[in-house]
């Protein structure tokens, strides 16, 4: 007996305009389908399950208000990352006038930390599973300070300018890159330092 | 390597040199051994960090997730159902207010021109200029300098209501498109 062909998935665009309309079942249906990249977005800013899942809701409903907006010039999914990304840099704000710079942070501001750091010649991810790499790849990301890892994720993630992440980060190109530089570093020296970890 | 040679040569590997500057730091590269590999560091931790963005799964059910998004949004427009805003009152403030502004400014510039100019220059205290600000909106502080015969009126906006601000939001997301 030949079997059924899959009934073909709507595609975002038509769910989008349909939502537009004021349908809110269209809406679900594309929180049903990105709402995972929306989450890990803000979760990989904010490091914590419970602002990640505030954040990223949050998100969704400017996005539901804001949908007239959206005349698809990018896709979908990525006019709503930056809608979670700004939440996220507005809320990451907000705490760090809440708390003192770290000894780390000042280090970094010299431009002394990186200096020091070696130059990894060795490819540390080389032989490892997606899965694995991926994970260490988090765990490193856990390690940075809220700045560094922010312009790492805006850099490599969503394949921003230098000039655009300042805008978005409100601070100079060369903050942006002196943080990116360090960020860069860090991580290789991380990964590394976990590859050792591993042979020894 | 100096520091700025470092951020040239990060900036190098980024693409986010000109074609000028790109020769001129590849031909660096070529010539010296530290700069070579740290720009292999560089383009090494780019390629496993852009290719390898870890994977998240939100921690709760779709429809749960669903009916709490569901349930901000119904109390969002609910909470612009209470306050509504409008259109008078809203161009009112877009366009009414600064006018206001400007015609105070015009009335004391008149009134300061008037004061000053003349032989009784030298004794401005003989002049009392009243500030009579009717706008809700606009808020103004003045000073006035009998040494100096300066008189100056400052106008700042007062803080709008949140739902009128909610609406002049002016915020536009589309630049990110």
């Amino acid at each position: 007996m030949a079997t059924q062909p899959e009934k073909p998935e709507v595609p975002d665009e038509k769910l989008v305009r349909r939502a537009q309309r004021g349908d809110m079942v269209a809406f679900e249906e594309l929180i049903g389908r990105h709402r995972d990249k929306i989450y890990a977005r803000a979760f990989s800013m904010m490091r914590n399950e419970d602002e990640a899942t505030d954040l990223s809701q949050e998100a969704w409903v400017k996005g539901w208000q804001r949908l007239k907006q959206f005349q698809g010039e990018s896709s979908f999914v990525t006019w709503m990352t930056r809608i979670v990304i700004n939440l996220c840099l507005d809320q990451l704000r907000k705490q760090k006038r809440q708390r003192a710079e770290s000894i780390e942070h000042l280090d970094e501001e010299l431009g002394g930390v990186e200096r020091q750091m070696p130059t990894v010649t060795v490819n540390p991810t080389e032989g490892l599973e997606r899965t694995e790499l991926r994970a260490r790849i988090d765990r490193a990301l856990n390690q940075l300070s809220y700045e560094h890892r922010t312009v790492l994720i805006l850099h490599e993630f969503e394949d921003l300018e230098y000039k655009e992440i300042a805008k978005r980060m409100e601070c100079s190109i060369g903050t942006v890159m002196s943080r990116l530089f360090y960020a860069r570093r860090k991580m290789a020296n991380l990964m590394a330092g976990y590859k050792r970890e591993e042979m020894s | 390597m100096n520091w700025e040679q470092q951020l040239e040569l990060q900036a190098w590997v980024d693409g986010e040199l000109s074609e000028k500057d790109a020769r001129r730091v590849a031909a660096f590269v070529e010539a010296n051994s530290t700069a070579r590999a740290l720009a292999e560091e560089l383009k090494m931790a780019k390629a496993f960090i852009s290719a390898n963005e870890p994977v998240m799964t939100v921690p709760e059910t779709r429809e749960f997730y669903w009916s709490q998004v569901r349930r901000r949004i119904e109390s969002a427009e609910a909470a612009r159902e209470v306050t509504p805003v409008t259109p008078l009152a809203f161009w009112w403030r877009r366009l009414v207010t600064p006018l206001s502004g400007l015609a105070l400014v015009a009335f004391l510039a008149v009134i300061s021109f008037n004061s000053f100019r003349g032989p009784a220059l030298e004794d401005a205290s003989r002049f009392m200029v009243e500030v009579e600000n009717l706008s809700e909106d606009v808020g103004s502080i003045s000073y006035r300098s009998q040494s100096e015969n300066m008189f100056v009126v400052y106008l700042y906006k007062k803080d709008q209501d949140v739902a009128a601000e909610a609406q002049a939001d002016s915020f536009d997301y589309s630049f990110f498109q």
